[in-house]
This record gives C-alpha cells, structure tokens and sequence, in this order.
C-alpha cells in the first residue's frame, strides 16, 4: 500500500475539508489556508494577490466579461475570476473604468490577471493541504 | 490609490510585478524560512535581470 493511500486511510485530510479550503481560498485569497491554519501563508497570500490585484485595477487595467466571443478574452476572463471577490469588487474599487490605451492600464491587465492565475496555484494548494496530501 | 498607481513607472510596475510574484511562488514551492528567503530573493532578480535583458535586446527595434 502505497504511503499516500495509507495517509489518506489515517483520517490526516478530507475531501470535504479540501474542498471547503479551496472555495474559500477561491472567495477570498488567503482564506483557505486561514481555514487550515496556515496562518503566515494565508497572509502572504491574501497581501501578494490582493495587492496585485488592486493595484491592476488602480493602473485602470480592464477585467475581461465571460460573454466575449474571442477565445483570449474567454482565457482572460478564467484568469481574472481566480481573484474571487476582487472580481466581483472590480468595478465598485476601479470607479473611473478601464483605460488600456496607456501603458499602466496595459500592465494594471497583466496584474489582474496574474493576480487571478496566482489565486489559482494557492486553491490548488489548499486543497491538497486540506486532502492531507501535503503539509 | 488611483492616481498612485497610475503614474508608476514601467520599472516600479515591474518592481511590484515581481515582489508579489516572487513572495507568491516562494511560499508555494519552499519550506522553512531559509529555503524561502533564497528562492525568493532568486527569483525577484531574475524576474528583474530577465526583463531588463529583453528590455535592452527590444531597444534596436523601438528606433
């Protein structure tokens, strides 16, 4: 019986654990690990992802829709969902609207985005720490 | 916070670019305190060195 098998049958994570941890982390970054007491990374996480995305919408960056019919914009739109609330927030905290015609707003794009795809890696993260696959 | 962010530089955007992404991909794939400082203060300058080099290498082209 192999090691993950037997941690597994040992009761050391859930699923349900795993999956509670990686829609919170999903919700609020940071919060999935704050949820498995992790507490510095929670911290770490939610500041890096959270800065990052306010600071794409203060560049005025634009946050792609979900109804664009062209494929990059639909893989942006994935991307800036993995921030969670800072999506839904993105219009209430960027008042004066996307200007990607300058350069900052270019970049304030690339950091919504990444800020997204970073969120990501963390719920994957989560999840797995909440499994009991990984400490 | 708008008026901030707005008038960064390209190399302060850059800067906080990789401060975040760097702390971010250090927790995520380091243990211990050590191991993170290190790949962290790595992959911060090579986030820097990498552009800055590609910056120069476009530099020819922007004339």
């Amino acid at each position: 019986m192999s090691e993950a098998v037997k941690q597994e049958q040992q009761g050391a994570g859930s699923s349900a654990l795993g999956i509670t941890a990686a829609v919170a982390g999903w919700a609020i970054p940071g919060l999935g690990h704050l949820v498995l007491r992790q507490w510095s990374k929670a911290l770490v996480y939610f500041l890096c992802v959270g800065g990052l995305a306010c600071a794409g919408l203060a560049m005025r960056g634009g946050v792609f829709g979900g109804n664009s019919p062209d494929m990059f914009d639909r893989l942006g739109f994935f991307a800036d969902l993995g921030t969670g609330v800072f999506y839904f927030l993105a219009h209430t905290i960027q008042s004066a609207g996307p200007d990607v015609a300058h350069a900052s707003g270019d970049y304030g794009t690339r950091m919504f985005a990444t800020a997204g795809m970073l969120n990501l890696l963390t719920v994957l993260e989560a999840y797995e720490i909440g499994r009991g696959r990984r400490a | 916070m708008n008026s901030l962010f707005s008038g960064l530089t390209h190399f302060q955007a850059l800067t906080l670019f990789s401060l975040a992404v760097s702390l971010t991909f250090a927790f995520l794939s380091k243990r211990g305190a050590l191991e993170r400082a290190k790949y962290f203060a790595w992959a911060f300058l090579a986030f820097l060195l990498v552009a800055i080099g590609i910056g120069w290498l476009m530099y020819p082209f922007s004339q």
